[in-house]
Formats: C-alpha cells, sequence, structure tokens
C-alpha cells in the first residue's frame, strides 16, 4: 500500500456487509472533481442541517479530503446506515446494482437540494407560483437548475417523424446518465451511435400523431442535444433471458478511449451517420430549423432562452475518461465491484480496503471477453467522462 | 469449400466479398498458424499478432520457378512464439510441418518484426525482432548462423517495442519505436556499451526533442527521438521514396518529418484518442492513420491537412493500408485517379475504401485554418461518394423541409468558421505543443470539425474472423491478415481482369 503515496486522497471506504456497489461507486464519484468539490462545499456551507444522505455524503468526503495520513480505509457506516433507511431495496446485506445505486443516489441528492431551496425560498414561491413551469416531474417547483443538473444533466431530443403525414415532432428529456446495449467486439463510440440509430415504431408500438389524430407508423431517433459536465454512461451488461428466467451478463468486449468525442450530436445533417446502404425505410431526416418542429414538451424556461438554435450547444465536446465502475462476476446479484480513477495523473484501482496504481495500458483488461464461453469476466460497467474544459 | 451467402446472418464470418473489381475468395487451405493446435488458448493478452513476408531474390542454381519452393518467406508472432515459413501464396496449400524457423521466448513476447530487403540473398535475410520488455533481437531465420541482441539490459528502454523497421535502402540501420514514446536508431553493426547511454541534444523543434548518445566510441542507439510527451508511439512508417518517417501516438498525433533534416513538415490530430497505425499512399502523397476514434483519417501531404475521414468500423482501427496494387480498378470513372485503402479493427471487420479524385479535390468549401494556399478547384461534374447528402443541399431545392435545411446550413457554417478562426490562432503558425492542444486543434487544418471533412463509407464492410483483426498487408494477387489468436489467412484476388489481358 505504500506504493500510493505519493497522491495523497487515496481513502478507500472500508468494506460494511456487501457494500462494494457503493464503495465503487463512491470512490468513483469522489474522483469526478466537479461533484467532489460541490458536495466539500455544500459540507461548508451546511452546519446545522438534519442528517440526509446528502449531508452524510458530505460528511465522507469531508472525512477523506482532510484525512492526514496518506493511506488508510474509512467504514462509510454512517451513509450506509442513513441509505438504508432511505430506500428499502438497499436495506439488506445482498449485493445491489451499481447502478440503480448511482440512479438513486443522484436523484435524491438532487431532491434534497431542491426541497431545502424550496423551503428557504417558500414565501418568494409564493408570491410567483403562477410562474412557475412543471415539466415532468423530475425538476418540480424551482425550474434554476442545481448543481446536480449543472454537472450530470444532459438533454437528449428524440425526434419521431409520422409515416403518414411526414410532420417531425421533437421532445427534449433530460439525463443524468446514458444507458447503452453493448455488441460484441465493439466501441463505446459504437454503441453510442447505435443508442441513435433510427427505429420504425409500428405494430404495437405505433406512435400518436398530433396532426393525424391516430396512430400511426412513425421513425424516432435519439440525439443528444446538451452535451453534460460529465458524461456517465452505463454499459447494459445485465440481460434479461427469459429461457433462465433471470438476467445474464453479457461479457462483450467493448473498447473505451481514454479521450471521447460523440457522434451522435444533434448537429447539421452533414454529419449524420452514414446510412446502411440497403434501407428500405427512407432514412429519417428531421430538419434543423425550429420553423417547423411541432415541440410537445414544455421546458424548463432556461431551455428556452438558451434556444437559439436546434443544434447541440458544444456537439465537439472533448471528454476524459476520469472513472470506471468495474463489475467483476457473472450476475447482477452476485460478484464484486471495484473502481478505477485518476487521480493526479495516475491511475487507481480501488477493491474495498486496497488499491494499487496501475499503468493506463492495464485500463485493457477490463473491456471484456471476446469469447461468449466464459460469463465470469471484469467489465467496465458505468464510464464517467469529465469535460476537458472543466478540467482546466 | 462452403460458399457462404452474403444475405446469411449478419454476424457470420464471410469467406468471400465483392468489390466492383470482382470476388475476393479466402484460401481455406492457406492459412497459417501454429504448427500444432493442441493446447491451444485463444487471447491471453497477446493480441498484437503482427505479419512480415519478404520475397527473396531466386537462387541461380534453381531457375524453376515452378518448384516446390517459392522464394516469399512469412514470418509472424504470438504469444511468446515466433514462426517462419515458406509462404506460397494462393497457388499451393500451407505446409506448417516444417517451418523454416521457430522461436518460443520466456517471460518475453515478440511484439514486432521486419525483413531487411537490401542484404537478403536467396538464403539469408536478416529479421529483426523487437519484444515486449524492450529488447530488440536479431536473427537470421534460414542460415541460423546470427543472433544479436540490443538492449539486452534494458538500459536503453525498459518498454514494449511498439514497432520495429530496417530505414529504407540502409543495410545495417534500423528504427525501434517504444511504449515510452521514444525511437531509437540502431545500426546493427554496433554494441549498446555497458552502462546506460548518455544522451546529448541534437534537434528540437515543437513537440519533440532528437539527441546523439554521448560515448567516447560510436554506439547504439545513435539517435533517440522523443516524440510528443512520452505517449507510446504505437506505429511509424517511412515514405515509399524513404525520404519522410509518419508516426502516430496515444497522445492522438500523427507527426510527419523529413527523416534527413530531422524536421517537422506537418502533424495532424485524431478526432480524439489515440492514433493506432499509419501508412503512406504509393505516390508518397497522402498519409493515412486509423486509431481508437473508430475512424480512418487520410491526410494530404502538400496541403498538410486532413482531406477526407472514413467512417464504417465499429470498433478500433488496428491496421490501415493503401492497396498499391489497386490502380486501374477505377476505370468507368474515366480519367479520375483512384486510391484503394483498406483497413482492419478490433471489430474484426475488414473494410475497403476508394479515396477518390473527387473527395480529395472537394475541399474548397471549407476553408480552415493553418492551410496554407487552399486549392479552390471546385468539384466538377461526377458526385463525391462521400456527401451525396450535401449535394442534395446544393443541387435539388425540391422539399421545403431541405430547403430550409439548407439556410440553417449555410448559417451554421458561417458560424463554424469563425469558431474555428478563433481556435485555431494559436496553431495557425504551426505545431503548438504536446498533447493538450487539443482543444484549440479542433477546427484548424490539423483536425477538422466532423463536418467541415468529407465523410467516406466503405465499399466494402466484412466480417472476417471471430478474433480482433492484426494485420493487413497487400500484396500482387492476394491480401494477408492476421487476428489475435494467431491466425494468418490469404484470400485470392479477383481473377476476372488478369486472363483477359495476358
Amino acid at each position: 500500500m505504500s506504493i500510493c503515496q505519493d497522491f495523497g486522497l487515496n481513502f478507500q471506504h472500508r468494506m460494511f456487509g456487501n457494500t462494494c456497489y457503493s464503495n465503487s461507486v463512491l470512490q468513483a464519484l469522489y474522483f469526478c472533481r466537479p461533484f467532489r468539490e460541490k458536495v466539500l462545499e455544500y459540507k461548508a456551507k451546511n452546519k446545522r442541517t438534519k442528517e440526509t444522505l446528502l449531508t452524510c455524503l458530505a460528511d465522507l468526503f469531508y472525512s477523506i479530503a482532510t484525512q492526514k495520513k496518506k493511506v488508510g480505509s474509512i467504514a462509510p457506516k454512517k451513509f450506509i446506515a442513513r441509505l438504508r433507511k432511505e430506500k428499502e431495496e438497499f436495506d439488506n446485506y445482498m449485493q445491489q446494482d451499481a447502478h440503480e445505486f448511482l440512479n438513486f443516489l443522484i436523484n435524491h441528492i438532487n431532491e434534497i437540494i431542491l426541497a431545502e431551496r424550496n423551503q428557504s425560498t417558500l414565501k418568494v414561491q409564493k408570491n410567483n407560483s403562477g410562474e412557475n413551469v412543471t415539466c415532468n416531474g423530475s425538476v418540480p417547483h424551482n425550474t434554476e437548475p442545481t448543481w446536480v443538473h449543472e454537472i450530470f444533466q444532459g438533454t437528449l431530443t428524440s425526434e419521431t417523424r409520422c409515416l403518414n403525414c411526414e410532420t417531425v415532432s421533437s421532445k427534449d428529456e433530460h439525463f443524468f446518465d446514458l444507458q447503452v446495449d453493448v455488441g460484441q467486439n465493439t466501441s463505446i463510440t459504437h454503441c453510442l451511435k447505435c443508442f441513435s440509430d433510427t427505429e420504425t415504431l409500428c405494430n404495437d408500438n405505433k406512435f400518436k400523431c398530433d396532426n393525424c389524430s391516430s396512430y400511426q407508423e412513425a421513425q424516432k431517433r435519439m440525439r443528444v442535444k446538451k452535451l453534460p459536465l460529465i458524461l456517465a454512461l452505463h454499459l447494459k451488461r445485465f440481460k434479461y433471458m427469459e429461457q433462465f428466467n433471470r438476467h445474464i451478463k453479457v461479457s462483450h468486449r467493448v473498447v473505451f478511449p481514454l479521450e471521447l468525442r460523440l457522434f451522435n450530436t444533434k448537429r447539421d445533417r452533414s454529419s449524420e451517420p452514414p446510412t446502411p446502404a440497403p434501407a428500405p425505410p427512407a432514412p429519417l431526416v428531421p430538419p434543423p430549423g425550429p420553423v417547423i418542429t411541432v415541440d410537445v414538451t414544455v421546458k424548463p424556461k432556461k431551455e428556452k432562452k438558451n434556444r437559439k438554435s436546434d443544434d447541440a450547444v458544444n456537439p465537439d465536446r472533448l471528454y476524459d475518461l476520469v472513472a470506471v465502475v468495474v463489475h467483476c462476476g457473472s450476475g447482477p446479484n452476485r460478484g464484486h465491484y471495484i473502481s478505477i480513477v485518476k487521480s493526479h495523473g495516475f491511475w487507481l484501482l480501488f477493491d474495498d480496503d486496497m488499491v494499487d496504481k496501475i499503468d493506463a495500458s492495464a485500463i485493457e483488461d477490463f473491456y471484456g471477453l471476446t469469447s461468449d464461453i466464459q460469463k465470469s469476466s471484469e467489465t467496465g460497467y458505468i464510464l464517467f467522462y469529465q469535460s476537458r474544459d472543466a478540467s482546466c | 469449400m462452403a460458399v457462404q451467402s452474403d444475405s446469411g446472418g449478419k454476424d457470420e464470418v464471410k469467406t468471400q466479398f465483392v468489390t466492383r473489381e470482382g470476388t475476393y475468395r479466402l484460401m481455406t487451405l492457406s492459412e497459417y498458424s501454429r504448427p500444432n493446435r493442441v493446447g491451444y488458448t485463444s487471447g491471453s493478452g497477446s493480441s498484437h499478432v503482427r505479419v512480415s513476408l519478404v520475397s527473396l531474390p531466386p537462387s541461380p542454381g534453381v531457375g524453376n520457378s515452378d518448384s516446390q519452393n517459392s522464394d516469399d518467406r512469412i514470418c509472424f508472432n504470438h504469444g511468446k512464439e515466433l514462426y517462419v515459413y515458406v509462404y506460397r501464396g494462393v497457388k499451393k496449400a500451407a505446409d506448417l510441418t516444417k517451418p523454416v524457423d521457430k522461436k518460443m521466448y520466456k517471460g518475453t513476447n515478440p511484439t514486432c518484426h521486419d525483413f531487411n530487403t537490401v542484404t537478403m540473398t536467396a538464403d539469408s535475410v536478416s529479421l529483426v525482432i523487437g519484444f515486449s520488455t524492450g529488447q530488440i533481437q536479431l536473427i537470421d531465420p534460414i542460415k541460423k548462423e546470427l543472433s544479436k541482441l540490443y538492449n539486452e539490459e534494458r538500459l536503453i528502454d525498459k518498454s514494449r517495442v511498439t514497432c520495429i523497421k530496417w530505414v529504407p535502402g540502409s543495410s545495417n540501420l534500423f528504427i525501434a519505436a517504444h511504449a515510452s514514446g521514444q525511437l531509437y536508431v540502431y545500426n546493427e553493426e554496433l554494441g549498446c556499451g555497458s552502462g546506460a547511454p548518455q544522451y546529448q541534444p541534437f534537434k528540437q523543434g515543437e513537440g519533440y526533442v532528437i539527441s546523439t548518445c554521448r560515448a567516447k566510441s560510436t554506439r547504439n542507439p545513435l539517435y533517440r527521438w522523443l516524440v510528443g510527451d512520452g505517449s507510446c508511439v504505437n506505429e511509424f512508417a517511412f515514405s515509399p521514396c524513404g525520404a519522410n518517417l509518419a508516426v502516430v501516438s496515444q497522445d492522438g498525433f500523427l507527426r510527419v518529418f523529413h527523416y534527413d533534416t530531422m524536421e517537422l513538415v506537418g502533424r495532424a490530430r485524431s478526432y480524439f484518442g489515440g492514433f493506432l497505425c499509419v501508412c503512406w499512399s504509393p505516390d508518397g502523397k497522402y498519409v493515412v492513420v486509423g486509431g481508437e476514434d473508430d475512424l480512418v483519417t487520410v491526410w494530404a501531404l502538400a496541403e498538410r491537412r486532413v482531406v477526407a475521414r472514413g467512417q464504417g468500423h465499429r470498433s478500433w482501427v488496428s491496421v490501415v493500408a493503401f492497396d498499391p496494387y489497386a490502380v486501374g480498378f477505377e476505370a468507368e470513372a474515366g480519367d479520375s485517379h483512384c486510391y484503394r485503402l483498406g483497413s482492419v479493427s478490433q471489430d474484426t471487420q475488414l473494410c475497403l475504401w476508394d479515396l477518390t479524385e473527387d473527395v480529395l479535390r472537394a475541399r474548397g468549401r471549407a476553408p480552415l485554418p493553418a492551410a496554407p494556399a487552399p486549392p479552390l478547384a471546385a468539384p466538377n461534374g461526377t458526385v463525391p461518394r462521400a456527401e451525396p447528402q450535401r449535394r442534395k443541399h446544393k443541387e435539388d431545392a425540391g422539399s421545403l423541409t431541405q430547403r430550409l435545411a439548407g439556410f440553417s446550413f449555410g448559417d451554421r457554417r458561417d458560424a463554424r468558421r469563425s469558431d474555428g478562426r478563433a481556435g485555431g490562432a494559436g496553431a495557425a503558425g504551426g505545431a503548438a505543443g504536446g498533447g493538450g492542444d487539443a482543444l484549440r486543434l479542433m477546427g484548424t487544418a490539423a483536425c477538422p470539425r466532423f463536418d467541415e471533412c468529407p465523410v467516406l463509407e466503405p465499399l466494402v464492410c466484412k466480417k472476417i474472423a471471430h478474433e480482433r483483426l492484426t494485420a493487413l498487408l497487400f500484396r500482387a494477387e492476394y491480401l494477408v491478415t492476421a487476428c489475435a489468436d494467431g491466425c494468418v489467412n490469404t484470400w485470392a484476388r479477383p481473377r476476372r481482369d488478369r486472363p483477359e489481358r495476358d
């Protein structure tokens, strides 16, 4: 363990029950600098509040950040105890899904911040309540984005073209992470491209066209319109298999570069990925101009102000890989989670209360398996990419 | 041979594919691998299977070319092993029982190798081999007398040898690139000295430093080239004339040097991630690179700019190569010159690309910063293959949708241009810094935005293996591919036009 003495801040959360799913995610989040700084800032600002999951997290991050010893481990007892109170699914000693935990944690923290803000501005809110814009529920009452939004939230535009009347309607959805299907011997770039492939809605899955006032066949495509500061990518490696009546791990080899740009951002048509040559239905070509776009979502006010163009705000945003949550084993409720993070230019591997410095080239051990026979594997499960303009 | 139809399952491994010039067929009997497949394990981290091919001069005594012996020798590595066989091409089945030479190493893996074509004779050839632990070995697989070691004590460099090649036209100089980001020039006749080499700077420029070895008597290495900020050099390639050296690194840069003057001639930046492979066009005008952005990127030497990107692979591109024998495929396109490119990837697919004059000339519309003098020749009548959609914007303003798209497109373009200039101002003066300027290079000739550069689609894109592909060579009558499980395959070119002419 002496190996990591040079880097500082390499405290691990000591294993406590079967909690590596949370350890690995917390470890990764700690090394997402914008997130860590905001959590520590919260800790500094909020001295007296009652215990929430966020105060527990802030205490945990604070105790790691202020450790005098270079290396050691901390038991996140208080955090885990609080977590079990907050959500009954986590109230046991079973292995949990790290992505479900991440999803819960980010949303929950966001709700805590919103609730606290609403409390403190209750009177002001009452006066202006008429102006409040409601949207799909993730942002209640207050439309100002929280720091959780500012860090993790991106926007997807789903464009649907009715095959009857050719009207294109688009709808924006916010996300905290993107969940992508994995293919054998592919790259995360390709998986993200597939995520944006045109999908035909037909049969039982027809689209209700407002223009035709009926259910019609349609083509749908999802593209990224606002790129988040930290792009969290969840590789869908647990697939439900009907014949086994349970989830099976997909260990496919999916390479992920240390540096990433997205191809599936919303920009002018010339950048569209080439459509496969024998494409029976005409490719969906949505108009980029807002003129004939039928907007069916009610967006937060800020969103509207910024909409000078329908293109992505910064489609060339360059990301650096900062942390990876790795799943080891053969199924979602068994196996083990570890994390690899970048700290001060070095890559570190955290395995509950152990830490090792690893070479960047060793990351390839976590891409997955090219053979489909073995079911157990150590594979990248959640990737955290941080925008380079955030780190300089 | 069971012929699989192309309409079969998408993930089937193909044994043939069709292009304009005809059908390429896998020669199932010409598969080279280790002699004995017992105890065969795939994967195990040894993905760097490389292939070297050499045609020895015919021996004066044996005039009969139809004899059992072929003049071609093939070398490939797999895991700890290295094999040299007589290569019988497409005419005769591989005989795996009698390798010319085989080596098995302990504690280290061979990673790359190269035959010396200057000193070879009918019964002797020098083969230089690089290893995963940094050492270099020189052997003669035919005569078996020669065996020299360089960097044996790893005093020169401890990191993996990533690429090794003889200097073109030289009987005794070779260059080894390492994962440490350094290239070393060796003279095979010299020793490596007993101590660690002391260096003194010899020449330096933007993003590179060249040093010589300071010693009483001349010793290896003669020169050390530090390229970039210490990121792994993944491959290098000499231009066909031998004057220029193209180097690609994990820092995402292609750097082209004039070898003799050691001047940086130009550079390009990947869209993102490292560049993994590099190759020159047969006429030395273009450099093609592939990398972790899943793209094939073409860079023009004269203009020092990225002129096209190929999108079609589903994973990282491990080898790119120009097909030097592909002249004349494009007969129907009139006098327009056409380059044929091939690429293989970790996605187990082979892609072939046509790089047409139209694409290479259709650049006037996007003047990018740092491009010396963009030729403004308007694209002629033929439709550039790469951009059917953009053509549409211009020519048929049929539907409302398209016209609107056209307007929006124009606005966007202007915005981009000013963006680009602002962003590229720092880089306009040429090379700047190491790997930290990816943001500043975006929108310049070294790294155009994605829609500022023609995007090629592959002519064919076929899954041809179960494992990651790691090698691709073009020969007059066949292609050679290799994949990570150590199998080297030969694909016969279409026979269509040759019998007609002869």
